[in-house]
């Protein structure tokens, strides 16, 4: 029962980390997949720096840098996916031949995203530590809660995918979105996730979208495990680490639930229309 | 400059060099000492299995590659150093393509590339609507062409190729994708706008490439048969069947040819030249013999060895059977098991 | 059919190749309205994160039209980057830039043709950023003269779609590396022009040589016109003058359209020598 979701994972990761680094050098690799996650954290970093003096200890800066290091897999594993689809379709139009295959195509495009992830996570991990080096982010290795940092890393990993999956059957169903689609999702949430700035910045109409989203609570967690005891800024300060963790897990049940129904649906309907095989010109 | 023909090559030579590893450079020759000439107005076909050049002749003359060696002229014109006088009187379709805009619909994709070469809007669309008629794609004119079929996309292509009135027009495998009517529905057009009654100075010529015997046959007034980048031979197909009219050409139909292999059969005294295809369980000979009587030969060799023969025909000589002669091995055959010649 | 069929050459060919590429961007967007909506609106919320970030950090309210003139200026950005820059890798691949070399008019134009298409999306989603941005956070405008800010606005355009004219041949030949430059190139230009904050607050040097793009000199310029005196902050953010900058962007827009015709030739001699017109990578 679980020998084909495997297989459509395990080969579906297999091929997403050969097509992300299979276009130039190694080393040329390594510093594009650095460059562009720095340089957004750079945008935050000068204009902070720009406002504040350059005060980099206060817990605002440590919430900001954080927040959106960690958001590096929110785009990376969203879009991913969701390319994933238009590639395989429009591109190098083998979409046809894995849906003919005996492959779960959710998890095939699951795998394409968790290839994503695991490129994701070494940016994550430099950015973090020019964070440490440069701008001293009040993060101990001795003091990081690890079994919360890896539970929420690993729930997170879960989330990341349904939305992902979401994503992708908008791409099957919407071709001339379908390159776009996810990059624009995941822009677009970095406003409502409290990524770089807590959720009562918003305007109070506003601040619901952020609260529904399991991102929020994520990206809390993340924070919160790593930061140990140092002083920081909360979102839900009234909130443990257990609720917050609880919450996490029921929004990502919920999210996957919907997710599934999602793509089941759009998987249909671009069924119907004729649009697995068909290449847009998009 | 000579204007007498349409297309000109002399010793044309195309060779790309590949690296398959860091340290190791292979050299291809896609074409080598091409010497040909097509006529004004002649509707004129290259025929070859899959790898042999014509596509790569064909982007030279199309301005699209540059020659290695030797000269190609296209009305007059060297491609080479001339590009901008050819390219406004030579057009180009492909089998396969998917040029255009999939977001446009048939018609605007026709008249954006009209648009390309001058032709005013009102003279385009009047032109699109024709050709849309003659193609019988009238109906889909406003369907966007993503939502085309393959063959449909290929209508709309092929009449890109006529909208601009091109002086010199290559077609490169045009009826791929095409079912049987409505390559016929070309075949038809092609001749009857090659015929269209014209001064000499206007007379339009057609090059086409093809792998498909058939058509070559029955479209062209001269072929040019290319195998491994080099032109074997050139002249009107029946000229070129002529060249085995002596010989006695036959198909036959075995059980598999198990302990007979074609250069035991080629031994037969009598045999010019065999040519054989296994599959679904049994074996397709193809022999031309100097006389009819060797076939006698042939089938007790195969009575020999155990080989039972399920059908036998004698036939005309076709324009397969003149590639069978020049090559030594069927078009299918080459497609199959040669690599392109590599240095 | 007619056996003589009259032809246009020379400007009338130009203007007719010009129109004739510009016509598939114009109006074949047009009629997609959902990709319409994603490519404007979920980058426009992307964008106000941005500026609650500001807000969190009780930066002047100057630096929230900042943002709001930055992100619009940014639509040009994007769409120089993937629709001009690397164009001619996508016209490629799915066969039309061996049409496009083959045909009696010049590449030029085609490029042309696609800037202009580009320039009236690109302008459409500015103008959204700038209406919506400005009523919903109240953004007052102080424009010192407003010819000085169209004629900035015009050579800022100008320079950066000529640089897109000289990047889409230069790219034919990176190959898939063009897909990654272009993305690579997204975030690390939002740092170095200062799409987010003034460039002033770069080092000098920095801004010296992120002022080879014309959005630096453009933006800089346009900030300091249409916020004159810094808002009611007071603060001057200017990097250099409004006069400097626009002589520097006259220079660019000769630069890049000189460099774009000799490219596009280099481009076109080296592409027919080596069989580079009709190859596709995947």
């Amino acid at each position: 029962m679980l020998e084909t979701p495997w297989r459509s994972f395990k080969t579906a990761t297999w091929l997403g980390w050969q097509i992300e680094s299979n276009w130039t050098q190694p080393l040329l690799f390594a510093l594009y997949s650095i460059v562009k996650p720095l340089a957004v954290a750079g945008i935050l970093v000068v204009l902070y720096g720009l406002v504040t003096g350059g005060n980099f200890s206060s817990p605002m800066f440590a919430y900001m840098y954080l927040g959106n290091a960690f958001y590096t897999y929110v785009g990376a594993v969203m879009t991913g996916m969701a390319y994933a689809a238009a590639e395989d379709r429009e591109r190098y139009q083998t979409l046809r031949s894995i849906y003919v295959a005996p492959v779960d195509i959710r998890f095939y495009l699951a795998g394409r995203g968790v290839a994503r992830f695991v490129t994701a996570s070494v940016t994550v991990a430099i950015t973090i530590a020019v964070g440490i080096i440069f701008f001293h982010l009040p993060i101990r290795f001795w003091a990081v809660r690890w079994p919360l940092f890896l539970i929420t890393l690993a729930t997170g990993v879960v989330m990341l995918a349904m939305m992902g999956l979401m994503l992708s059957g908008f791409a099957l169903l919407l071709p001339e979105t379908s390159w776009s689609v996810g990059e624009g999702v995941a822009g677009a949430l970095y406003l409502f996730s409290g990524a770089i700035f807590p959720i009562d910045v918003l305007p109070r109409v506003l601040r619901p979208i952020g609260f529904a989203m399991p991102i929020t609570y994520w990206l809390e967690l993340l924070r919160r495990s790593l930061m140990g005891s140092a002083p920081g800024i909360e979102t839900f300060p009234r909130l443990s680490d257990l609720d917050l963790l609880g919450i996490l897990v029921s929004l990502t049940l919920l999210l996957s639930a919907a997710a599934l129904f999602i793509f089941h649906s759009c998987d249909n309907m671009a069924r119907e229309r004729g649009l697995i095989d068909r290449t847009s010109g998009h | 400059m000579g204007r007498e023909f349409a297309v000109e090559t002399e010793h044309l030579g195309r060779i790309y060099r590949t690296r398959e590893k860091k340290t190791e450079k292979k050299t291809l020759i896609a074409l080598d000492d091409v010497t040909l000439e097509v006529r004004r107005g002649e509707l004129f076909g290259l025929l070859g299995p899959n790898g042999a050049g014509k596509t790569t002749l064909i982007k030279i003359l199309t301005t699209l590659l540059s020659p290695t060696s030797g000269v190609a002229r296209v009305a007059g014109y060297d491609v080479s150093r001339e590009a901008q006088h050819v390219r406004p009187l030579i057009n180009m379709v492909s089998g396969g393509e998917s040029s255009g805009y999939g977001l446009l619909t048939v018609r605007e994709n026709l008249w954006m590339f009209a648009q390309f070469y001058g032709i005013s809007s009102a003279e385009a669309n009047r032109r699109i609507a024709d050709l849309l008629e003659t193609f019988k794609i009238a109906d889909r004119k406003n369907t966007k062409s993503s939502q085309l079929s393959t063959g449909l996309r290929q209508k709309m292509n092929i009449a890109r190729g006529f909208i601009t009135d091109p002086q010199v027009l290559f077609l490169d495998e045009p009826t791929l994708g095409l079912d049987v009517g409505a390559s016929r529905d070309v075949r038809a057009f092609v001749r009857r706008w090659i015929n269209e009654d014209r001064t000499e100075d206007a007379a339009r010529t057609l090059l086409l490439t093809t792998h498909y015997m058939v058509e070559a046959d029955e479209l062209c007034d001269r072929v040019a048969i290319i195998n491994d980048g080099r032109v074997l031979a050139c002249d009107t197909p029946a000229r070129l069947k002529q060249r085995l009219q002596s010989d006695s050409i036959f198909r036959l139909e075995t059980t598999p040819l198990d302990g007979l292999g074609a250069q035991q059969i080629a031994a037969i005294p009598g045999v010019r030249k065999v040519a054989c295809h296994a599959g679904d369980g049994r074996a397709r000979v193809e022999l031309i013999l100097e006389q009819e009587q060797v076939i006698g030969a042939v089938i007790a060799a195969m009575e020999a060895n155990r080989i039972s023969l399920l059908s036998l025909t004698k036939h005309q000589p076709t324009l397969e059977d003149v590639f069978v002669e020049l090559v030594g091995r069927s078009m299918e055959e080459v497609e199959v098991t040669d690599e392109p010649a590599l240095t | 059919m007619s056996p003589h069929l009259h032809k246009d050459v020379g400007w009338r060919l130009f203007i007719r190749t010009v129109l004739g590429r510009a016509y598939p961007r114009v109006f074949g967007y047009a009629r997609e309205p959902v990709k319409l909506l994603i490519d404007v609106a979920l980058p426009l919320i992307a964008l106000f994160a941005y500026v609650f970030v500001y807000r969190a950090i009780h930066a002047p309210e100057v630096f929230i039209g900042y943002v709001i003139l930055g992100g619009a200026m940014s639509a040009y950005w994007i769409n120089v980057l993937w629709g001009m820059s690397s164009q001619f890798f996508w016209e490629r691949q799915i066969g039309n830039l061996a049409l496009y070399v083959m045909a009696p008019s010049s590449l030029m134009a085609i490029l042309l043709g696609m800037a202009i298409g580009g320039i009236v999306i690109a302008t459409m989603r500015a103008a959204v950023i700038v209406l919506l941005g400005a009523w919903f956070f109240h953004i007052k405008f102080m424009v010192r003269s407003i010819p000085m800010v169209g004629l900035v606005f015009l050579l800022t355009v100008t320079a950066l779609y000529a640089m897109g004219m000289m990047f889409a041949s230069l790219f034919l030949l990176f190959g898939r590396e063009a897909r990654h430059f272009v993305e690579l190139s997204q975030e690390p230009a939002y740092l170095l022009t200062g799409t987010y904050f003034p460039i002033k607050s770069l080092n000098f040097w920095v801004a010296s040589a992120a002022s080879l793009i014309p959005l630096t000199l453009g933006l800089d310029a346009m900030r300091q016109l249409v916020f004159a005196s810094g808002g009611a902050s007071g603060m001057t953010m200017g990097f250099l003058s409004p006069k400097i900058e626009c002589a520097s962007l006259l220079v660019l827009s000769v630069v890049f359209l000189v460099g774009a015709h000799q490219s596009l030739k280099h481009m076109e001699r080296l592409a027919v020598a080596e069989g580079k017109l009709t190859e596709t990578h995947a």
